[in-house]
């Protein structure tokens, strides 16, 4: 019988690394029981997964349907809005595994007082509330995601170097840095104001019009998802590395930085809603 | 003598029916009263989902080469016929959505559904009339709203007559009842499968798509405008939302609030028969 990480008080005394070990064996831990409840009903796991899959197959019907109507939109061609589409799927299923408790923040953790229980765990609290759910559908969406870029890529005639395979990683870890960052600095806002729902749903909404071009929005559209709610550099401008011009290839580098920025200011925020934070006491 | 009075078994009268599921439909509207705030966002998010439409068919049909002397057209539909059709489908969602599913199946995980057996009342109707004074409370607070913001906004067009307003009106009223209904039948599902939180994302997507409230089917071949035409979800939005456009006229326009009232009285008989089937054999967890 293996002793379990998560019990090895010991290890916490061993070093950084050893320290490391310590963490990444307690979220193994949460990740085991996590799969053990949701596992416990079969079918409706199943069904769970086939639903990303329908949700996939629906938009990308919607999206051939649409171009069946026109030679490209605003210039940009099917297989191009499909590479962007499929892009996308990355960065929103890394995300979309360790996002769900962020939702519902500020009515489970806040309002029925389950946060009094992670701070009194020695592991940091933003990590304990992210890994206590997993989402396994964004598995699938990355999937998908994959299985369209290949398609889309092919038909553009992208060939794929080492380097576009190592670029293509990071922009995709830098998308979901930026969607964890939105989303954080959103559920942040609950420490002030204890709102159940709060704006994620509606940011959450606005993600499935990032797929498309920024390009064919309103100028005001286009700085609003470019600066203020930057969910053009989640898809379309790291997308742009692959199937844009020289200059554009610039801008997606750019994309790890925002990643970064975002994230950094949120955890911040985060950070200060915690000094702040007063139990309900129940 | 008195012993058989006592033995003559108790029966409701209909207007002590009536006047008890009436109060379930108050219940519900006054709950909902009571999280009023909660739907501000969803006027946001309702907004934003129209928004996003009409900046995509805006560029689709600034792409398509220009006809001479005839508007561009997608699927039968001119632009502002396309954005009001989107504005008029998110606009009935917000109406007839609700979470029958969601609640149902709560209660039967979470073994409630004990209670609810004990009462004389079904639950089939009672959800019913739940969903009912939801849909009064979401009328005023919630689909009122999205139509001031919706409307001048995006420049919503008015049906091409009058009166559609009210036929309009009467099938987004038919379609509460259908939505109603397969909520209810997906809800049931719980007595199976126990969790069913994947079952109703599933249904959820694939809704969006079926109800046409995503694009209109006539954007589609013909094979599948056909299928479409065989299920219940197109009572749902779409043909509310062509009856407004005043793509049904006279003859089509009648058969379609016939289509969406079969739909109702079928899907209520489904549901009536898969509750009776469910209830017996229930295992009850928790309580």
């Amino acid at each position: 019988m293996r002793s379990s990480p998560s019990l090895d008080a010991g290890a916490a005394r061993g070093g950084l690394r050893a320290a490391l070990g310590h963490q990444l064996g307690v979220f193994g831990a949460y990740f085991a029981q996590f799969l053990k409840v949701r596992l416990s009903y079969r079918v409706d796991f199943a069904i769970d997964l086939l639903a990303n899959l329908i949700q996939a197959s629906v938009q990308l019907a919607i999206l051939s349907v649409l171009f069946s109507k026109v030679p490209s939109l605003r210039g940009w061609s099917y297989e191009q809005v499909l590479f962007i589409y499929g892009f996308s799927l990355l960065p929103l299923g890394l995300f979309n595994i360790v996002s769900v408790n962020l939702y519902r923040f500020g009515e489970r953790y806040i309002v029925e007082g389950h946060f009094d229980r992670v701070l009194l765990r020695p592991v940091n609290p933003l990590a304990q509330i992210m890994f206590e759910e997993f989402n396994i559908a964004g598995v699938n969406e990355i999937g998908v995601g994959v299985g369209v870029l290949v398609y889309a890529s092919t038909r553009l005639g992208l060939a794929w170097s080492p380097v576009d395979l190592l670029v293509l990683g990071v922009l995709a870890l830098a998308g979901a840095l930026i969607f964890a960052g939105i989303f954080l600095g959103l559920t942040s806002v609950s420490f002030w104001f204890e709102d159940r729902m709060g704006l994620a749903p509606p940011v959450y909404n606005v993600i499935r019009f990032s797929r498309y071009p920024v390009t064919i929005f309103s100028p005001l559209v286009r700085l609003f998802l470019t600066f203020v709610l930057p969910f053009a550099w989640v898809a379309f401008f790291p997308a742009t590395w692959f199937i844009g011009g020289p200059q554009a290839r610039r801008l997606a580098l750019l994309t790890p930085l925002v990643g970064v920025a975002v994230f950094g200011l949120a955890y911040h925020v985060w950070k200060r809603g915690l000094r702040r934070y007063a139990s309900t006491g129940s | 003598m008195t012993d058989a009075v006592a033995l003559r078994p108790w029966r409701r009268t209909p207007s002590a029916t009536l006047g008890l599921y009436l109060h379930f439909m108050r219940f519900s509207f006054l709950e909902y009263l009571a999280f009023r705030l909660r739907y501000y966002t969803g006027v946001v998010s309702y907004t934003i989902f129209v928004a996003g439409n009409y900046y995509l068919y805006g560029a689709l049909y600034a792409s398509r080469p220009a006809q001479p002397d005839e508007p561009i057209t997608l699927g039968g539909l001119t632009l502002a016929e396309m954005v009001t059709y989107v504005g008029l489908s998110w606009i009935g969602r917000s109406f007839y959505f609700n979470n029958v599913d969601r609640e149902l199946s709560g209660q039967i995980r979470e073994g409630h559904i004990a209670m609810l057996l004990l009462k004389p009342v079904h639950a089939q109707t009672m959800y019913a009339c739940r969903a009912f004074g939801e849909a009064a409370f979401r009328l005023l607070m919630f689909t009122l709203p999205i139509v001031l913001v919706v409307g001048p906004l995006f420049g919503l067009l008015a049906p091409p007559h009058p009166s559609l307003y009210g036929w309009t009106l009467l099938s987004f009223l038919l379609a509460l009842l259908v939505n109603t209904q397969i909520n209810f039948l997906v809800g049931c599902l719980a007595f199976y499968l126990k969790n069913i939180l994947g079952v109703i994302r599933a249904k959820m997507v694939l809704m969006e798509f079926l109800t046409g409230v995503l694009v209109p089917f006539t954007f589609f071949p013909d094979w599948v405008q056909r299928a479409v035409g065989w299920l219940p979800f197109q009572a749902i939005s779409y043909i509310p939302v062509m009856t407004y456009l005043g793509r049904r006229s006279g003859d089509d326009l009648a058969r379609g609030l016939l289509i969406q009232a079969a739909w109702a009285v079928g899907l209520l008989a489904a549901g009536r028969w898969l509750w009776n089937r469910s209830v017996r054999h229930v295992t009850l967890q928790g309580g």
